[in-house]
């Protein structure tokens, strides 16, 4: 069977219970509804070609969905159709062309992408140096973008500091792929993938920390049978705490509230490793959302949402998000997770509330 | 006898101020300037300016003697600016006057299209987009890769050669001649059939388009509230510029989304971005980095916009855009 | 129609420090990535739309190294006929030369085409002359800087020129004709992996350059590569407001966005 064929199968068991559209970031206030967008798929009527690009690829639908039919994959086999077509937004098409020439969504000079370390006063290896072959997987948005450029120079600086080595392989590095096969260019994705799998082969990598939650997810499940233990930043310097190799000395004295990435939380099981990173910080008096862990709000910055922005003028739900981090005596967002930053940030700027990436929090305190 | 043509460009009767930059590098190789120019007093052209420098003439001084000679076209100005007939005008002139030096064009839209046909025509060496001359080592700077390289060109052949030049490049080497131009007129020669003028189409404001503007004048959070939107409005009609925003503003419908610069709005590349009370964030740059000039306001000194931009003010954005307002008005 | 369109591939350096070799001999292009040439892609999807309109086909034709073919695929993946590689592996500085390489090989394979498409400018060079160059010496009427084609009959076409100031051109021109292309013209369809792949089972042909080569001579020298005059950051207009207001008005005077 292909999987088309596959998807259709299983889209043939939707029951059409609703309970991913009542769950899903998008439902209700956009024209989008999934369960609708499923009934449309089981009779192979029309769809919009503007619908599909709302979902965030969040991934609460297959998560909740009785029946495994898994509307998230569904919504990306339809995006393919549309990138095949070519009929897809320009800003889109933009991340492509550029992810296709750069190996990076914004189009960056891949000669640069090392440019994070520079800078650093501490010696970074190319992982071919190292004895552990431990890879510090930079994401695309942390290699370039001058406000997201600080969590790998932290988490670079702490694991130094704990005496865990690592190397990176700076200009060789390629986008992981996470967002473009969500984007729905699988060809794109092939191609992204057997680079950077070539080079893990070739440098012999042996364990990889990825620094954002969405490379984690694609070189863990998206990459095939790779050999090599993938872990996200946060449980590394969780364990580093719980071992007592690095010790937060310092104090926090604020109210922090975390927000989980759909990516490392309800689609990687990874909630408590960044919060008892927060918990062992003297003085920072943890908070939750109402909504947290595997129901926690989705930040809408996934599925290619980074580079594209719906028709439709609705409250965000990263506005929704801050104004209940306000409201419940927040005076910092944290979270792990580059997009989260930067999506949480604006509003937040509004609000006049921080959002800090957890590794910034901790080198205050380290 | 030696010297060079200029080939004046003068669109809806108004000679552009570009054409400075043709004679400027003419003087500056010293050579004897001839300019090539529509009769203005042709009755077939609909605008006919009082001088040949335009309705007002120019900045008040008499650009007539910064050349040796006048050759005026009797032609239809949309006829001259045609590169069917322009290559039978040169030839005509040639026939009569001699074979130029060199023959200066605009790098305009419609100065490239005239030197590519004529150095073609004529077979002729071409060097397009020169911004600098060594008079020394007789080379000609010409832009690669978005001016991040200059290569020094220099002809190949005997004869005549074609350029065109950048707008702003050599204005200052215009300098007056002690003795008016001698007046010529040429009149017979073919008209193409192959191509033909229509008409002017002015770009429609309904279907105004950011990403095709040339001018953007683009707002940021900077601007405080909803209410100085007209003000702005108002500035970008003065400076013919077109309005756009960052995401923000739209986002608080201060703007509608089709005017976002940025990855999740437009991607522009206009001839001058100036943008008011934008910080610059990553994901605005990325929509606007490309543009030839960047001119930032911005009362933050620190502000990361003013590492992308060419030139800067470092003010309040209501202060300067009330200025500009008063200069512009007054 | 049969329309013939040319494609360049060009090095991809917007976002790269460009750096000079061998004493302004080369610009280091080694670590550099590819693509297509911008207006090209504008003037591909152009050509295409139209044939799809009137029928007929397009040919994508390519002056370059084997690696070239890239763009061929990707012209075929957005719609066109047939690919050609005028391979060589020399860089034509002189846009003169290329137009006599072009005219020489349309004229020994009597390729047929009632136009002929190119981009304005290439981004590498921009010199923003084949197209012109070319139809003088074909004889044929010329129209550049196309914003629009409004009409594509069988002898004619009504286009539309962009002139400076948001100001515009309505033309006839007289088929068959060389059209330059200016980049918003249209939005380009997004050509992907698989669509290149698919392309890649249509044959291109590959031609020598050094085959068209007759009174193909250089006439300008490319004498040297030097940097331009280093700009440090912005120039700050200081100094009292009216002053700094009226120098950037001076700025938007010279770069001709205001009269
Ligand atoms: C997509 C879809 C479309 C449908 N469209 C229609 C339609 O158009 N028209 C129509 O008539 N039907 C329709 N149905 C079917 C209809 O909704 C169900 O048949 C109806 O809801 C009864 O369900 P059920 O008997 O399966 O009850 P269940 O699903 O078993 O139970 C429903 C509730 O009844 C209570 N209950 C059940 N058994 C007991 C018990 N022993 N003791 C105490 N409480 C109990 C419980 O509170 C339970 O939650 C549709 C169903 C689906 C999935
Ligand atoms: C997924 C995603 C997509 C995004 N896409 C885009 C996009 O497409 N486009 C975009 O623009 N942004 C985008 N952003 C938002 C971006 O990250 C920034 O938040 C935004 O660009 C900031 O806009 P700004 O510069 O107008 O506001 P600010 O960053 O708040 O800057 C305002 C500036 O105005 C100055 N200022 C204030 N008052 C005055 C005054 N009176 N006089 C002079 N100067 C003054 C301040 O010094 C400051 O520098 C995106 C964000 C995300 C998460
Ligand atoms: S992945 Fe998230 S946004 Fe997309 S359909 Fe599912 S629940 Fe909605
Ligand atoms: S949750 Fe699953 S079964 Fe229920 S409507 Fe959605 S797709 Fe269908």
């Amino acid at each position: 069977m292909t999987q088309t064929q596959q998807t259709q199968t299983r889209v043939l068991t939707c029951i059409q219970c609703g309970k991913c559209t009542g769950s899903c970031p998008e439902a209700g206030r956009t024209p989008f509804n999934i369960r609708m967008l499923m009934r449309k798929k089981q009779f192979q009527s029309v769809v919009e070609e503007s619908i599909p690009w709302y979902c965030t690829s969040c991934g609460a639908c297959t998560l909740r969905c009785p029946r495994d039919v898994k509307p998230s994959e569904v919504i990306i086999e339809m995006r393919s159709a549309l990138v095949e077509n070519g009929a897809i937004p320009v800003a889109i098409q933009k991340a492509l062309e550029n992810t296709f020439v750069q190996k990076n969504p914004w189009g960056r000079s891949r000669a640069k992408r090392g440019a994070w370390f520079e800078k650093l006063d501490i010696e970074v290896l190319h992982v071919s140096e190292t004895e552990s072959k431990r890879l510090l997987f930079t994401c695309c948005i942390q290699a370039y973008d001058p406000r997201c450029m600080v969590i790998p120079q932290n988490v670079a600086k702490i694991l130094n500091k704990g005496g865990i080595e690592f190397g990176v392989l700076g200009e060789e590095e390629a986008c992981c792929g996470n967002e473009i096969r969500r984007i729905g260019e699988v060809g794109l994705f092939d191609e992204l993938k057997e680079e950077n799998k070539t080079n893990f082969e070739e440098y012999g990598i042996q364990e990889i920390i990825a620094l954002s939650p969405h490379c984690m997810n694609a070189l863990k499940k998206e990459y095939g049978d790779l050999g090599i233990k993938i872990v996200h930043y946060t449980e590394v310097l969780a364990a580093m705490i719980k071992e007592g190799s690095i010790i937060p000395k310092g104090s926090f004295n604020k109210k922090v509230i975390y927000h989980d990435p759909c990516f490392l939380g309800k689609q990687n099981g990874i909630f408590d490793e960044p919060r008892s990173i927060l918990n062992t910080i003297e003085g920072l008096e943890p908070l939750e959302f109402s909504r947290s862990r595997d129901n926690s709000m989705c930040c809408e910055g996934g599925g290619g949402r980074m580079f594209f922005e719906v028709e439709a003028t609705y409250q965000r739900n990263a506005e929704v998000r801050v104004k209940e981090a306000v409201d419940k005596g927040a005076e910092v967002i944290a979270t792990s997770c580059p997009f989260c930053v930067m999506t949480l940030e604006d509003p937040a700027t509004e609000k006049g509330i921080a959002v800090k990436e957890l590794s910034e929090i901790l080198m205050e305190v380290l | 006898m030696s010297y060079a043509l200029v080939v004046a460009e003068v669109r809806r009767g108004v000679f552009e101020e570009r054409n400075l930059d043709a004679i400027g590098l003419c003087a500056l190789m010293e050579k004897d300037i001839s300019l090539l120019v529509t009769d203005n007093n042709n009755e077939m052209n609909q605008n006919p300016p009082s001088s040949p420098f335009g309705k007002e003439g120019l900045g008040g001084f008499s650009g007539e003697k910064l050349v040796n000679t006048i050759i005026k076209v009797k032609i239809e100005e949309a006829l001259f600016l045609n590169p069917l007939n322009m290559v039978g005008v040169v030839k005509t002139m040639m026939d009569s006057k001699g074979k130029p030096d060199v023959i200066v064009f605009t790098h305009s839209s419609s100065g490239t299209e005239l030197a590519s046909y004529v150095a073609g025509y004529f077979d002729l060496p071409l060097i397009t987009d020169v911004n600098g001359f060594d008079k020394e080592r007789d080379v000609f700077f010409k832009s690669y890769y978005s001016d991040k390289i200059f290569g020094e060109f220099r002809k190949a052949a005997q004869g005549p050669f074609v350029i065109t030049v950048r707008s702003g490049s050599f204005k200052e080497y215009a300098v007056e001649k002690t003795t008016p131009p001698v007046i010529e007129t040429i009149e017979d020669f073919p008209i193409a059939e192959g191509r033909n003028f229509m008409e002017y189409v002015e770009e429609e404001k309904a279907e105004i388009d950011i990403t095709k503007a040339e001018f953007l004048l683009s707002v940021g959070r900077g601007i405080g509230n909803k209410d100085e939107i007209p003000d702005y409005e108002k500035l970008a009609d003065l400076l013919k510029a077109t309005l756009s925003g960052s995401r923000p503003v739209i986002d608080k419908m201060w703007l509608p989304k089709a005017r976002q610069v940025g990855t999740s709005g437009k991607t522009v590349k206009p001839k001058v971005y100036l943008a008011m009370g934008i910080s610059g964030a990553f994901q605005h740059i990325a929509g606007m980095k490309d543009s030839d000039c960047i001119i930032a306001v911005n009362k933050d000194p620190e502000a990361p916009i003013f590492q992308y931009a060419h030139f800067g003010i470092i003010a309040d954005i209501h202060k300067v855009r009330d200025k500009l307002l008063e200069v512009l008005k007054g | 129609m049969n329309l013939i369109v040319f494609t360049k591939r060009v090095p991809a350096t917007q976002e790269e420090e460009l750096r000079i070799t061998g004493e302004g001999k080369a610009v280091d292009l080694s670590k550099v990535p590819f693509k297509v040439n911008d207006w090209d892609n504008y003037s591909v999807e152009e050509a295409v739309r139209i044939v799809e309109k009137t029928g007929g086909a397009v040919t994508a034709v390519s002056i370059g190294d084997a690696e070239s073919d890239e763009v061929l695929r990707r012209a075929i993946a957005m719609g066109a006929k047939d690919g050609f590689l005028i391979e060589t592996g020399d860089v034509l500085h002189d846009p003169g030369a290329r137009a006599t390489l072009i005219q020489n090989f349309l004229k020994k394979e009597s390729v047929p085409f009632d136009a002929i498409f190119t981009g304005v400018q290439s981004e590498d060079d921009q010199f923003g002359a084949v197209g012109g160059i070319l139809a003088a010496k074909l004889g044929l009427p010329f129209v550049s800087m196309v914003i629009s084609i409004d009409a594509f009959e069988s002898d004619h076409v009504i286009a539309r020129r962009e002139l400076e100031g948001g100001l515009q051109e309505r033309v006839k021109v007289i088929l068959p004709c060389v059209i330059s292309i200016q980049t918003g013209i249209n939005e380009p369809r997004y050509v992907s992996i698989m669509g290149v792949r698919k392309a890649s089972k249509v044959e291109r042909k590959v031609f020598k350059a050094a085959d068209y080569q007759e009174n193909m001579v250089s006439k300008i020298e490319a004498v040297k590569w030097v940097y331009p005059p280093k700009k440090g950051g912005a120039t700050i207009l200081s100094g009292e407001l009216e002053g700094a207001c009226k120098e950037l008005l001076g700025i938007l005077k010279e770069k001709g966005v205001y009269q």
